[in-house]
């Protein structure tokens, strides 16, 4: 009986068997080279850079940059790049925080090269990984991006069809409200409900794994409250017609994967090739984790992240706007 | 005011599902007038609850005209007449863990005038039920709830779409008297039922629907009436077909139309007494037996289906 039904919704069929083959096309698609990523490093500048650099540069799984200290510092902290070569009082020193994947891939690559670059005249070399530094201290802000999505995805899309499903929404359009007031309503009620969300999260990175807030909190929230808003309408704009479960779990699920993939909420998406660039950052997610890693890892201001926040300003407009356009209520 | 409650003209609705075309409504024409009760009557896909979602603004027409308190469902008129009207849907599902008077509350806040909660609580007696989360409700109580939210905003006209299908005979009772309440008030219903009972207890006038179309439209005592009988005469008798003839039920007194149906025999008469003992006489002279014998009033039952040759309940099995 349960079989039958399931075969009888085109709809659950597409979701349950077309889309995840899709979903395996793409992603093939997109990973099939045939070596491996390379690894980002980089060297800061010095006397014996250039020694350096052409070692490692002799390796073919790494890829090396020169950089200045201070560049060299930021772009490790941004998880940019998985080693920081220096040299500090005639010894090498590879910055490295082993809790972040493939950094000790990176690290037996590094080695490797760097002791061929002297044969026979053993290089000192020292490992460090600096607290604050860590890769928990990246993640914590994509965990908040990440949660601003899944609230915003599951909390309304599913909420929103639900409504239609039971036909709630008919009995509600019968009532003199327009379907805006319902909407903005909806999305206030969400963003009660989300803001002590990533409050929660932010107090367990402080709390439980020492992640230091650099920036103002003030900021944080500013942006959770702008991600919310993106994410809501965004749930809203794929809820606004599906009239079953299936399809809205599907077309949720759709927009969701590209999002945990591309975003830059577990690793950097630096990290994909060239041709992935466009679509990761047209992706509201992306510059979401960006800018909250800014204000929290780094310090940065609002001024520092105008342009994060003018996307997803934009981008809360036009979802919000969208949604309530496309929206019906049977 | 002399403007109708309701005004319908040449209603139609066609729902087209890939090839297949089905005519809900038909050309239907309809005025429901202020302060009255009216009843749409018909099996289950006569077009009913379409023509009355279509006056709710739920749905579109396909062809012709809806005016409702002289308004009609387009621009700005279209919130005006969800302003001033109340509607109960067929088979109203709420928020499952909101409570009564949460529900009450939330629908009292879209209207600009209205009742207060608690007078609404008290009208339908949910007082007992007014902290209880709408999923712990029973039936009736659930349906009394959503006809409450329909009546928060004391509209002038009432949309109430099989408001007691389902429901025990109490909560009917129930809600008869709350329907009628609000009549007394001055306030408007059409209603769809498939109830005769309710039809005959709650409407002062009923259209019967049928395929789309009202085919027929009066008081409940004039459509019977329209029967010629006050009564049916319905007897069980062995052999009925082969020993007894037409003409001779005809001949027995005040019988005005007969059916027999197998062993089955049903007359419309005006006089049931002095039909039965005519019926005896001349089983008796032929020597056959009667298995049994039953004499009630004419209903809309027997309109319906003088009417269309079906029963009501016979659309259920669609």
């Amino acid at each position: 009986m349960t079989f039958r039904e399931f075969i009888r919704s085109p709809g659950s069929v597409f979701w349950t068997y077309g889309f995840p083959l899709l979903m395996v096309v793409a992603i093939g698609l997109a990973f099939q080279s045939k070596k491996p990523p390379p690894l980002p490093v980089a060297v800061v500048e010095s006397d014996f850079a250039a020694a350096d650099v052409a070692a490692l540069r002799g390796n073919p799984r790494l890829e090396v940059q020169v950089v200045d200290a201070e560049t060299g510092e930021t772009q490790f902290r941004r998880g940019k790049i998985l080693v920081l070569v220096s040299m500090k009082k005639g010894v090498l020193n590879i910055k490295l925080d082993e809790t972040r994947p493939d950094t000790e891939i990176a690290k037996l690559h590094v080695d490797g090269a760097l002791r061929v670059r002297a044969p026979g005249h053993p290089v000192q070399i020292a490992h460090e990984t600096t607290p604050g530094w860590r890769y928990i201290d990246w993640l914590i802000p994509g965990l908040i991006g990440l949660n601003l999505l899944g609230a915003g995805m599951w909390g309304v899309g599913f909420n929103l069809v639900q409504m239609r499903v039971k036909n709630i929404l008919r009995r509600l359009m019968v009532t003199p409200m327009h379907k805006s007031e319902f909407m903005v309503a909806f999305l206030m009620s969400r963003l009660i409900l989300v803001v002590p969300e990533a409050a929660a999260i932010v107090a367990f990175g402080v709390y439980l794994f020492d992640v230091p807030i650099v920036g103002s909190l003030w900021t944080v929230l500013l942006l959770v409250i702008l991600g919310a808003i993106s994410f809501t309408g965004l749930g809203m704009v794929i809820a606004s017609r599906a009239r079953t479960i299936e399809t809205v779990s599907g077309l949720m699920n759709l927009t969701m994967l590209p999002m945990w993939l591309l975003g830059g909420c577990f690793f950097d998406s630096d990290r994909f090739p060239d041709f992935v660039q466009p679509f990761v950052k047209v992706l509201p997610i992306t510059h979401l984790n960006e800018a909250l890693r800014c204000v929290i890892s780094e310090g940065a201001g609002v001024a520092d992240i105008l342009p994060e926040l003018g996307f997803l300003g934009a981008f809360s407009v036009i979802a919000m706007g969208l949604a309530i356009r496309c929206f019906r209520w049977t | 005011m002399t403007q109708a409650a309701i005004e319908i003209r040449g209603l139609r609705k066609v729902f087209s599902k890939g090839r297949d075309r089905v005519v809900a409504v038909d050309g239907l024409d309809l005025e429901v007038r202020r302060g009255e009760v009216f009843g749409l009557l018909g099996p289950n896909g006569a077009g009913k609850t379409t023509t009355v979602e279509i006056c709710e603004g739920l749905q579109q027409p396909t062809e012709g005209e809806v005016i409702v308190l002289g308004l009609r469902w387009r621009g700005a008129e279209k919130s005006e007449i969800r302003q001033r009207i109340g509607v109960s849907l067929q088979d109203t599902q709420f928020f499952e863990k909101q409570t009564v008077v949460e529900i009450l509350t939330l629908f009292r806040s879209f209207y600009e005038t209205g009742r207060t909660v608690e007078e609404v609580v008290s009208m339908f007696s949910l007082q007992e039920k007014i902290n209880s989360r709408t999923k712990d409700l029973s039936g009736g109580q659930r349906q009394r709830l959503a006809v409450a939210c329909a009546m928060v905003s004391e509209p002038e006209l009432l949309f109430l779409d099989e408001p007691t299908t389902g429901l025990d005979p109490q909560s009917r009772r129930q809600l008869w008297e709350s329907i009628q309440g609000y009549q007394a008030g001055g306030g408007t219903v059409l209603m769809t039922t498939h109830y005769m009972e309710e039809a005959e207890h709650l409407c002062n006038r009923v259209g019967i629907v049928d395929h789309g179309k009202i085919i027929a439209l009066d008081t409940p005592a004039g459509l019977i009436a329209s029967m010629g009988g006050d009564h049916v005469v319905e007897a069980e008798i062995e052999g009925l077909a082969s020993s007894l003839s037409s003409a001779e039920v005809a001949a027995l007194p005040t019988v005005q139309e007969h059916t027999f149906a197998g062993d089955h025999l049903s007359m419309t008469v005006a006089a049931p007494h002095l039909v039965v003992p005519g019926l005896i006489d001349l089983l008796a002279a032929k020597g056959m037996s009667m298995d049994g014998l039953a004499t009630r009033h004419t209903s809309l039952e027997d309109v319906f289906v003088k009417l269309t040759g079906r029963l009501l309940r016979d659309g259920d099995a669609e």
